[in-house]
């Protein structure tokens, strides 16, 4: 593994007007990691990528990338580095194949045959021909990455890559993104999807109003998630949450939608579950809330509209 | 350098394709005329762009068609009186019409829409995501928006002289004082008049330039500058405006005045190119310090 980091920023700032959207954030990406950097809409991923790329100067801080900073040598800092940022936008009014020679021209040139091979990557080849005008959302992605794919990277930048996709798209776009991995790419990935990230990534940088909530491990993350929530449904809920008092491994409570939310290990949820059939009170329902690490990436982010009931403090100030 | 790499996106298929290692190696920068390359191929593949070149072509022939099938000259209008039976005097009067904003607007098509269409693709995150640094895309649109006016020019100019000889005539010239101007010197006159068009079309080149980087949006970029041409027709046109009036891309629009007059003036020609030179010069450096210092935040 090369020692020097893929991703090296400190101390960066981005501020507009009185809007502080990235500030003074440290993200160290090494080579041939597959890392996220997650956040809700507005947390500042997407202006962050923007200043690797060189899209947007940063007011404060200093970006490697490889070891080369932007001030140092200027458009050569993007040697080895692809991707895009938030959809992949191209020329409408020529086709899929010639866009990708326009980049191609635009990047020195690409091995002979490597650009058809890209479209094969992406399942475009039958598509090249056609004007990128009429080309669907997902078409355009899939061009986005084979575009990416083109520069031959060693390090494949791409935000959030999964929007706007079917869930076959989002399967297979995932599914490309760890064979890329496998083969040691260094991934920097964007997402606001916990889901994502877990499956894919190794590290994480958890960012919320510009600023860094958590950085480290996917495998520290889930030592720090809540037990898994279920939101129960039964015949007589208050009954339910009598039965309920004297277990303490589990927290019951109702929550404004009437339903109570049932918070603890699987084991015990499902001790207490079977307590409730044996005293003939009927379940009705019983679905998760959301994955661990959903729920504490919203507690980290602090998204009031996805405030878990059973947040613990103590958690928050261990994260802080 | 290059190593397999993965598989088509969706499972279950697989394709012999390649890409790098972590042992890639820097890939060359290239040349400084590839990005020109590229916005010449994009230019090329607009119609908007080919439409220009055909009117340029055919609008003259149609003109000419129709003054010369008129029974009365326009005598209100330099050269006017002779337009009908003069193909030179024809062609000089559409070259007064097209410098008052058609040269203006032929150029904008391009010039107002090179950089602002980025915007309106999305598309600059796109190419400055790739090996090719501002500042060459900044001279490979500039130098491509140049050379597409200087082309509509050409074809705009050879098209009415073609089309006034051969429809009305190459009788000799009556020149503007007086002076009777021999058919063979007529033509280098007339074609030197159109070339000298080319200065201040090409200041209205950089001038919309500045407005496609400045607005972002093509509609300013394409419809400012023939405003702007109107404007200062409009304050040229004004009395007490003497201290200004050289100082206006318009007024080099009639530098040409001064090779049909007897004895012939360079005055204007000289004062032309120098003022022109001085709108391109300080509309391309500020397009370039706002596109440099700029922040790529759409798309």
């Amino acid at each position: 593994m090369n020692d020097i980091l893929a991703v090296d920023a400190q101390g960066v700032t981005k501020t507009y007007g009185s809007l502080r959207a990235v500030d003074d954030i440290s993200v160290r990406v090494a080579a041939g990691e597959v890392y996220g950097v997650l956040g809700p809409n507005g947390a500042g991923k997407t202006t962050f990528l923007r200043m690797l790329f060189g899209l947007i100067r940063p007011d404060a801080g200093t970006i490697r990338v490889f070891g080369k900073t932007w001030e140092d040598s200027g458009v050569r800092v993007l040697d080895g580095v692809a991707g895009f940022i938030e959809s992949p936008r191209f020329y409408p009014y020529l086709t899929g194949r010639q866009n990708l020679e326009g980049l191609a021209l635009l990047d020195g040139g690409t091995p002979t045959g490597l650009l058809e091979e890209v479209l094969d990557v992406v399942e475009m080849s039958e598509r090249a021909d056609q004007k990128v005008g009429g080309y669907s959302y997902g078409m355009r992605q899939r061009l986005g990455v084979a575009a990416s794919l083109l520069r031959e990277p060693r390090l494949l930048v791409l935000d959030e890559p999964a929007n706007g996709l079917d869930p076959a798209g989002i399967r297979d776009m995932r599914a490309l993104v760890k064979r890329l991995a496998g083969r040691g790419l260094t991934v920097l990935l964007s997402s606001h999807d916990m889901e994502e990230v877990e499956e894919i990534c190794d590290n994480v940088t958890i960012m919320t109003r510009g600023t860094v909530a958590f950085h480290g491990t996917i495998a520290q993350l889930r030592t720090m998630a809540p037990d898994p929530g279920h939101v129960l449904a039964t015949t007589d809920d208050v009954r339910a949450l009598k039965l309920a008092e004297n277990r303490f491994a589990i927290t019951v409570a109702r929550d404004p939608g009437a339903a109570l939310i049932v918070t603890g290990p699987p084991t015990e949820v499902s001790s207490y579950v079977g307590s409730l059939v044996s005293a003939d009170i009927g379940l009705l329902a019983l679905t998760p809330t959301r994955t661990p690490l959903e729920a504490l990436f919203f507690m980290l982010t602090d998204d009031p509209t996805h405030q878990s009931l059973d947040r613990p403090a103590q958690l928050q100030d261990t994260l802080r | 350098m290059t190593q397999p790499i993965t598989q088509p996106m969706t499972t279950g298929q697989s394709a012999p394709v390649r890409t790098v290692g972590p042992d890639h190696v820097a890939r060359r920068l290239p040349g400084p005329l590839t990005a020109l390359r590229w916005e010449v191929r994009k230019l090329r593949a607009q119609y908007r762009a080919r439409a220009v070149l055909l009117v340029a072509v055919l609008a003259p022939v149609a003109i000419v068609v129709v003054i010369h099938g008129q029974s009365r000259p326009p005598k209100d209008t330099l050269f006017g009186r002779f337009a009908i039976d003069n193909g030179f005097a024809l062609s000089l009067l559409v070259l007064g019409f097209a410098s008052q904003w058609v040269l203006p607007l032929l150029t904008a098509i391009v010039a107002g829409d090179v950089f602002a269409s980025e915007d309106q693709h999305g598309t600059w995150k796109t190419v400055l995501t790739r090996s090719t640094s501002r500042s060459r895309l900044f001279w490979a649109k500039t130098i491509t928006a140049g050379a597409f006016a200087t082309l509509v020019l050409v074809l705009l100019a050879v098209s009415t002289i073609a089309s006034s000889w051969m429809i009305v005539g190459h009788q000799p010239l009556i020149g503007l004082s007086g002076q009777t101007i021999p058919a063979g010197t007529a033509l280098q006159l007339v074609a030197a008049s159109w070339a000298m068009m080319l200065p201040p079309m090409l200041a209205f080149t950089c001038l919309a330039i500045l407005l496609s980087v400045w607005s972002r949006n093509p509609a300013v970029g394409i419809a400012a500058p023939v405003v702007l041409a109107m404007v200062m027709q409009l304050v040229g046109a004004l009395g007490g405006v003497e201290a200004i009036r050289p100082f206006l891309v318009t007024t080099s629009f009639e530098a040409w005045h001064g090779l049909l007059t007897e004895p012939r003036f360079s005055g204007p020609l000289i004062e032309g190119l120098l003022v022109s030179g001085g709108w391109c010069v300080a509309s391309l450096a500020t397009a370039f310090v706002l596109l440099r210092r700029r922040d790529i935040t759409g798309g």
